[in-house]
């Protein structure tokens, strides 16, 4: 019987980067974020995930057929994205094999961006960033780097189980949240976690680019916010606004 | 065949059942798919979203581009809103990098249905940071004291 899910190398891959994860979520933070970063930093396509769990599709970029579900790299650094909504039914089993591929390549972080949703997010002009981690070092690590913790609560879908798993393997993986909206392409909120993730990494990301096109990015993430949007309350996201109970 | 059938446990069966019954009920919960763009009217369908709360019902509608002073909110009936604003440029499918659909598009427009009884006559709107907000007061019902 084959693998639910393989991921398909077509380049050499680095041994002891950061991993990057950016796939579908509230606000469409992380993806935005990620996707950025791959622009930004010339990031090659290096992988891709392949599974008979995601829908039957391809995604033409310049007339040739792409994965949906994506990695890029470099030298240091290596950034997981889907173009498509991720099936609920698919995420558990994508997710462990991302952490587990990690594991085999030696990952020393797995960073993954995204978003907080607040109700009041019209209201908010630089939305805040906090920080969750797998461990006490990582906890520590973004102290250091002046995030507030995210101390009480949930969070729900592919970061969540991305923290689960590495907590499991015993690998570092930090989260970094944004404030945002739930339901809409945030690309401002993308920004300050991008500004967040050059401060942990020491890269540098210029974010004014992705500011001055937010609008167009909100225009033209439409479909994909849509379809996230019914997974998500498929995954139940909105637990996410439930205050836990730990006596 | 028989016997292949019969070894499979009562829990087997009552769980693939409820798996069916699951599809079923996933597809029949499906909106039915449309684009979200339509090339007739030149309209593009914003992303919206309805919330309740104990007072009021919240519409909100993402219009990127949106010029503020062509939005358009209108009650079509006691429980459907309909949105509408004009966008600062024409947008095209090329510029999505699409070449296999020619069309442009000018403007928003949706429509809510409101999940309960609302006074449409009061809405209250406001539009910030590219998304636009419809308050609309939720019809009171009648009181009745303790005695």
């Amino acid at each position: 019987m084959s693998e639910a899910v393989r991921i398909v190398e077509k380049k050499r891959i680095p041994s002891g980067a950061i991993m990057l994860q950016g796939l579908p979520d509230v606000g469409l933070v992380g993806l935005i974020a990620t996707s950025y970063i791959i622009s930004e930093l010339n990031l090659d396509e290096i992988a891709y995930v392949d599974s008979d769990l995601l829908p039957p599709i391809v995604v033409l970029h310049k007339g040739l057929p792409h994965a949906p579900l994506r990695i890029y790299g470099n030298k240091d650094l290596i950034a997981a994205i889907s173009e498509i909504a991720v099936p609920v039914k698919a995420l558990h089993r994508i997710m462990r094999k991302l952490v587990d591929w990690a594991e085999s390549k030696n990952v020393t972080m797995i960073l993954s961006m995204g978003g907080l949703p607040v109700q009041n997010r019209q209201d908010i002009k630089e939305p805040k960033v906090f920080g969750a981690g797998s461990s006490e070092a990582s906890l520590k690590l973004l102290r250091e780097k002046g995030l507030e913790i995210l101390n009480e609560g949930f969070i729900v879908g592919p970061q969540a189980l991305t923290m689960r798993y590495c907590v499991e393997r015993k690998l570092t993986a930090v989260a970094l949240l944004a404030q945002s909206f739930f339901n809409y392409p945030d690309p401002e909120a993308s920004a300050v976690a991008i500004k967040k993730f050059a401060q942990i990494t020491d890269k540098k990301v210029d974010v004014s680019d992705l500011l001055e096109k937010g609008e167009e990015i909100r225009l033209r993430a439409r479909d994909i916010m849509r379809r996230t949007q019914s997974e998500l309350n498929q995954m139940k996201k909105s637990q996410e606004y439930d205050l836990p109970l730990y006596v | 065949m028989y016997g292949e059938r019969r070894k499979r446990s009562v829990f087997e069966i009552v769980r693939e059942y409820m798996e069916r019954l699951d599809a079923w009920a996933d597809e029949l919960l499906e909106s039915p798919e449309h684009p979200s763009w339509d090339v007739q009217s030149c309209c593009l369908e914003p992303l919206c979203d309805i919330s309740v709360t104990a007072d009021e019902v919240v519409v909100t509608a993402d219009l990127p581009y949106a010029q503020p002073e062509t939005i358009v909110v209108e009650a079509v009936e006691d429980n459907l809103i309909e949105i509408s604003a004009k966008i600062k440029r024409k947008v095209r499918f090329g510029d999505f990098g699409i070449t296999h659909r020619k069309g442009e598009f000018s403007s928003f427009r949706s429509r809510a249905r409101i999940p309960m009884p609302v006074e449409t006559d009061r809405m209250k709107i406001h539009f910030k940071r590219g998304i636009l907000e419809v308050h609309l007061s939720r019809k009171k019902g009648h009181r009745v004291k303790i005695e």
